[in-house]
């Protein structure tokens, strides 16, 4: 800023920002990429000018001075324009002459980003490192008390099923009455979760989708993507890749009307239906999809005209009760495929999630039950919202699972777990940890993004701008000039590394509890945590 | 050792597992065992009854041959650890792990072996005259100091067969297999890295990234069925010697290379694209029918259409701050780059297009309000003196004037305003006629400002220069509304410049004691007045300080202005009276003018022989005609000055009081606004926006010049706002030589960018020191 004006409230440092540029006059060779590369601005072409004053050595002669000036790169302190981590200008830069730092304390630009009385919203995840799933153990390792089983060697069987499982009496019984039991999918217990076309750019998306196809056609790996809320482009609804993907329906319905038109051409049933109620990143909040990315694209996979902002409401419209939101939904999406594809509703962790599960056992339709918990990532969020709303995942699917297992139940209805797998790197160790509390499968997404697509966001607050269209790696935007920087091939390759390297890592984990025949779901016994609180909360074992 | 002398020929020794109808421990049938050889015995006959491990370790023998024939039921690991010289013979079926860790010994069962047969096996034979059971040959090892270990199985392998296996010979000769469909079982060689394996007969697959199939070589075969031969005399079956030589019938698999692992055979996802991705969906994919945009990878840095950002020289789009705040709207930092350009006179001239009054005003009179906007100052640097540019007006040449229409404009009033928009309507070609109240043109400036602010000499030659353009001027035409109403009839517009002439008055005893400022000023000027020794001065405005001045001029002693709050004064006028010693007393308020002096409310009171009231003017309003509304005293206008009679326009201090070149920014508004009715044109007076501040360099200038030793200096250090100083700056600084001059007709030129090459930096918007070039986002794609 300009030393001789007045300051404003508002008036920053670059001391006040979360993120500072250090940059170095020796190493730079001024070529322009930091600040052609950089999404939002935050740097330019700054003149400096220097006082160069040369004393003399001796008394009597006069000291010079001379004023010269120089160029370089300079941060700006406007809020607007803050640095927001993402070092997309290290990674062009030719010499290593710029990188973007952490400020070593609570930065002052919190207390600023709520200008014309807007509160900050961002895309990304809780600013909040660590949780409790990282510090889960598996103590039970069989080396001699069971079989011992090699993870390179021997074969497991990693799948979950996804459906409604009567147990087999009431099956028959199911089957002689209504001529009908529920549709179970056999599927790979790690899940892309719901990441909208939209939310996405077209070549994740894209990227994403044949990544999973590549598992299924030639790994043999049944893994299954959620579309999220952004509708399903015609060409996918009509090819056999379908039957790996999960629909999703929320509360905007967009593309809805597509899908609808696309059923009498399907060649393959859609593996289920996800009705989603509620996100972990963004508890009891909607999701607005600004017209400015509403392209030509998005417009005509979501079925409405361009350049109009989408609202996707914070509860359905049309539903008033529990029990009528369960029940009105699942029998309306059940319907749509003839009663042959499963439907499972998708909620937001919460201390409310029993009563839902309560009504769930009740309904012979339900398919599974999917909890997102607080540390599940989204586009955009208010800060609020991402950093203070929700619940753990751990101690939510572990009171549904053992509800569950008192009404006797636990094979029956499939919990998913979503929310924060693999946040810290571990994501085999983290889905497992789950299974073992009682979940059936896990939701990723983040996960993917970072591993998939190289995306920059942390708990630190790094980059975390999804919402505004600029992703420096082109995973959220609709901008060709962005997306275009992502390789759809690519991501797809990506994709599958990252799902063969979980399926190793899994078996690592599962062989040595001495288990190769099915998931070992609920195989609490395994688990122990050095913190008696959580040990007792979760019902596992306390080790130290 | 006397063992090692020991005689061949001997009969064989047997040792049985069972005494006295119990079983022999496995312990004691060992030490029994290795007691015998150690004592010479190299012929054993072992009845087993299950005991572990037997004929293995027998290395007292040294280099001599044992043979061992077990006859019973031998437990498990027959021949573990066993060592070369060591022949051992089942005449039945074996338990599991036969030759378990063998280091040399030759094993012969005559029958079916169990699970883990010849597991980690590393020198020596193992033959098997049946099937054996489930991970055979695993784990075995090649010692390149002894001959790789070789297991033979007439029968079929079980499952999980050669794990790991890692060096070795296996032949599964598959006769009589256990599962006729399959000799090698199920999922055998999964982590094999060395060896290889002969079979005959069907498999049921393997673990292709371990294994391979390979022809089999001569010098395979030749091997191969010589050592069969042999296998089948040691299991007494030669007879099937022919059947076996069958080379079609045989197969050869051995371990891939650590190298050949690598090479995975996963199919490459651009095939899976192609092939089975886009065979489904279509051509372009996933979104190909709904996109027909190119959507193949772009690195991070682009140009062209790719590019984020593009540079755009704005030249003289926006005004700079001292152009966008001179309400007269004169482009200083245009005269500036004249300067620079050495054109001198044209900038002089420059300024008659926009004020009739550039010496008096620019140079003199006005606060310079671009000063006081100059960009300069918001980084503490001193701003470019105009008053020199200004003064220097005054040897200004008229320039040429074009015929007059027959559109024709009364003026009343010949003051600042008046002349200012007669200038103006005359520049454009109307008939213009000024009526003025008084003896001569000028009204405050000529009359009332004292000559201490300016000289004499410059008001007069600016004066004369009027009176040649404007050539209608009537002197002492007091006019009333009817006479108003004549001109409506005579003329297109009338514009009413008739200022405020009437000073307000204090509404208190002794009014009539004082006199107003602008009459003293009036007389003063005329040196038609004299003042006391105290001068009380009640108004310590800008009026006051003028009046101040002239009081000491005329030989005041003691000069107080008297206001009722901090005194509004300010600029050359304050500086002035305070340079005479004037007293500025506030707040005060007076309470009556007496013979002696101004009485303050307080009870004070201040001597005085002559009391200047300068609390203003109001305009006199009376010949004003009703159709045009006034508000307050003042006659009520639009943006353009127009009254609410269409006909009639109002400028300068009868509209507010203001500042002279406000007046004289008023009447070239009206001008302009009376041209584009004329004209048939909406009246739109377009002002460029003034630029962002921000957007200027100050980092080229040095702040320690404080102050200009002439026009060139001033030049030099204008920061030209918004207008190309061309500098060449960006041209050095586009890292991509993007940028370029362009020379075009009449000495002017452009700069250019060649986005093929430009990247979209902004180092050209960054470095420019003008702010001409901004960085915007490009056009959308979509």
């Amino acid at each position: 800023m300009e030393p001789e004006r007045p300051i404003a409230p508002s008036t920053l440092s670059v001391k006040d920002l979360p993120w500072q540029i250090l940059w170095d006059l020796d190493k730079c060779t001024l070529c322009g990429k930091c600040t052609a590369v950089c999404p939002v601005n935050a740097i330019e072409l700054g003149v400096f000018r220097k006082r160069i004053l040369e004393p003399p050595t001796d008394i009597t002669q006069e000291t010079v001075t001379d004023f010269r000036s120089y160029f370089g790169i300079r941060q700006k302190t406007d809020p607007a324009y803050r640095c927001v981590g993402c070092a997309m200008c290290t990674m062009v830069c030719p010499n290593d002459a710029i990188v973007p730092c952490r400020t070593d304390e609570s930065d002052k630009l919190k207390f600023h980003v709520d200008q014309g009385g807007q509160p900050r919203r961002r895309g990304g995840r809780r600013n909040v490192a660590g949780g409790v799933l990282d510090r889960l153990k598996f103590i039970r390792i069989s080396m001699l008390t069971d079989p011992a089983l090699d993870a390179g060697r021997h074969e497991f069987e990693l799948r979950t099923l996804l459906g409604r499982v009567l147990p087999p009496e009431e099956n028959l019984k199911f089957l002689s009455a209504n001529g009908w039991i529920p549709p179970v999918r056999e599927i790979y217990p790690l899940i892309i979760g719901g990441m909208s076309f939209g939310a996405l750019s077209p070549s994740m998306w894209e990227g994403l989708q044949m990544g999973v196809a590549y598992l299924n056609e030639e790994m043999g790996m049944p893994v299954r993507i959620c579309t999220g809320e952004g509708g399903c482009p015609p060409r996918l609804l009509r090819s056999r890749f379908l039957k790996y993907v999960i629909l999703q329906i929320a509360s905007g319905y967009f593309g809805w009307d597509e899908i609808i038109h696309a059923i009498p051409e399907m060649k393959e049933d859609p593996c289920a239906i996800e009705i989603k109620y509620g996100q972990g990143a963004k508890p009891g909040d909607g999701g607005l999809l600004m017209w400015y990315k509403v392209n030509k694209l998005i417009a005509a996979i979501r079925g409405v005209p361009t350049g109009v902002s989408l609202p996707s409401p914070p509860t359905h419209q049309t539903k008033y009760s529990i029990e009528e939101s369960v029940a009105k939904m699942i029998q309306s999406m059940y319907m749509a495929w003839g009663f042959r594809v499963p439907v499972y509703p998708k909620i937001s962790g919460t201390s409310t999630a029993l009563a839902v599960l309560n009504n769930l056992t009740r309904n012979p339709f339900a398919a599974g039950l999917a909890i997102d918990g607080e540390d599940g990532g989204t586009g955009a969020a208010y800060n609020v919202s991402m950093n203070h709303m929700g619940h753990p995942i751990a101690s939510n699917i572990r009171d549904s699972y053992l509800t569950l297992v008192e009404v006797g139940m636990q094979n029956q209805l499939p919990l998913l777990a979503g929310g924060g797998i693999g946040k810290n790197g571990n994501l085999a160790a983290n889905a497992a940890a789950l299974i073992m509390l009682g979940a059936s499968g896990v939701q990723i997404g983040k996960y993917v993004m970072q591993a998939a697509a190289g995306c920059l966001g942390s708990e630190s607050d790094r980059c975390n701008i999804c919402n505004i269209g600029l992703c420096p790696k082109g995973i959220t935007s609709q901008d060709p000039r962005l997306y275009r920087r992502l390789d759809a091939e690519q991501v797809a390759q990506r994709l599958v590394d990252l799902y063969l390297s979980f399926d190793t890592e899994l078996k690592k984990i599962v062989a040595p509890l001495g288990r190769s025949t099915s998931l070992p779901i609920g195989m609490s016994d395994a688990l122990g945590i050095d913190d008696p609180n959580v040990a007792e909360r979760l019902k596992i074992k306390y080790v130290v | 050792m006397d063992n090692q002398q020991a005689d061949n020929n001997k009969p064989p020794r047997v040792i049985s597992g069972n005494f006295g109808g119990n079983r022999v421990e496995s312990r004691v049938l060992e030490e029994q065992i290795q007691e015998a050889v150690s004592r010479g015995q190299r012929s054993l006959e072992i009845q087993a009854y299950g005991q572990h491990g037997i004929g293995g370790r027998l290395w007292r023998a040294g280099a001599e041959a044992i043979q061992i024939k077990i006859s019973g039921h031998p437990g498990q690991r027959v021949g573990s650890m066993g060592f070369p010289n060591t022949f051992i013979e089942v005449l039945g079926p074996a338990s599991d792990d036969v030759g378990w860790l063998n280091a040399g010994a030759e094993i012969v069962v005559h029958g079916n072996a169990g699970n883990g047969c010849a597991n980690a096996m590393a020198q020596g034979k193992i033959s098997i005259a049946g099937n054996i059971g489930a991970r055979g040959m695993t784990m075995t090892k090649h010692n390149p100091r002894f001959a790789p270990p070789e297991l033979w199985v007439l029968g079929s392998a079980g499952d999980y067969f050669g794990e790991f296996m890692a060096g070795g010979i296996a032949v599964i000769c598959g006769h009589e297999a256990q599962s006729a469909d399959n000799v090698l079982g199920y999922r055998p060689f999964v982590g094999m890295v060395g060896g290889k394996v002969f079979f005959r007969g069907p498999h049921a697959g393997y673990s292709q990234t371990d294994a391979k199939l390979m022809p089999i070589a001569d010098e395979d075969w030749n091997w191969l069925t010589e050592n069969l031969k042999a296998f089948l005399q040691r299991i007494d079956r030669t007879e099937l010697l022919k059947t076996f030589c069958d080379k079609a019938k045989w197969q050869l698999l051995v371990a891939r290379s650590a190298q050949e692992k690598v090479s995975s055979p996963m199919r490459s996802m651009p095939s899976f694209r192609t092939d089975v991705w886009e065979k489904e969906l279509g051509q372009g994919g996933l979104i190909g029918d709904l996109t027909h945009l190119d959507r193949t990878p772009i690195p991070l840095i682009t140009n062209s259409f790719l590019r984020r950002f593009v540079p755009v020289w704005e030249n003289r789009k926006y005004a700079a701050p001292c152009e966008a705040t001179c309400p007269t709207g004169i482009p200083v930092q245009e005269r500036w780059r004249l300067i620079r350009e050495g054109r001198v006179d044209e900038a002089v001239d420059l300024a008659l297009g926009y004020t009739p009054f550039p010496a008096s005003v620019c140079g003199y009179l006005c606060p310079n309000l671009c000063m006081q906007s100059c960009t300069r100052q918001i980084s503490a640097l001193a701003p470019v003196d105009v008053t020199q540019l200004g003064q220097a007006s005054l040897k200004a040449k008229l320039p040429d004037f074009p015929p007059e229409s027959d559109k024709k404009i009364a003026v009343i009033g010949g003051g600042p305003a008046g002349i200012s928009v007669a200038w103006q309507l005359r520049q454009f070609g109307h008939q213009v006629t000024i009526y003025e109240v008084a003896k001569g043109l000028g009204g405050k400036i000529t009359r009332q400002i004292p000559e201490s602010r300016i000289p004499q000499k410059v008001i007069t030659e600016e004066m004369r220069r009027i009176e040649k353009v404007i050539p209608r001027i009537n002197l002492q035409q007091p006019l009333g509304a009817e006479d108003i109403a004549q001109l409506k009839e005579d003329f297109n517009f009338v514009v009413i410049a008739t200022g405020a002439q009437k000073p307000r008055r204090l509404p208190i005893p002794g009014s009539e004691r004082s006199v107003t400022a602008s009459d003293f000023l009036e007389a003063a000027k005329a040196n038609k007045t004299r003042v006391g020794k105290n001068v009380v001065i009640i108004g310590a405005g800008n009026v006051g300080c003028d009046a101040a001045a002239e009081a000491h001029r005329l030989g005041a002693h003691k000069i107080t202005l008297l206001d009722i709050q901090e005194p509004a004064s300010f600029g050359k006028e304050r500086q002035v009276a305070e340079a005479v010693g004037a007293e500025f007393r506030w707040p005060v308020f007076t309470q009556e003018i007496t013979e002696t002096g101004v009485k303050l409310t307080t009870g004070e009171e201040l001597p005085a022989d002559t009391v200047i009231i300068s609390i203003g003017d109001v305009p006199d309003l009376e010949f004003i005609p009703e159709a045009v509304v006034t508000e307050n005293g003042f006659v009520k206008v639009s943006d353009n000055y127009q009254t609410s009679d269409e006909q009639i326009f109002a400028i300068g201090d009868v509209v507010r009081p203001g500042l002279l070149t406000e007046a004289i920014g008023s009447g070239r508004i009206v001008a302009r606004t009376i041209c584009d009715i004329l004209d048939g044109k909406r009246p739109a007076i377009a002002k460029r926006a003034m630029i962002d501040r921000q957007r200027v360099t100050l980092e080229y200038f040095d702040p320690r010049i404080t102050e200009f030793a002439d026009l060139d200096h001033c030049g030099s250090q204008c920061l030209s706002c918004g207008a190309c100083r061309d500098c060449g700056i960006c041209v050095a600084v586009c890292p991509q030589a993007a940028i370029s001059r362009k020379g075009l007709e009449n000495n002017n030129y452009e700069y250019i960018v060649d986005e093929n090459l430009c990247i979209g930096c902004g180092f050209c918007a960054g470095a420019c020191p003008c702010g001409v070039w901004d960085l915007v986002e490009n056009t959308p794609i979509d």
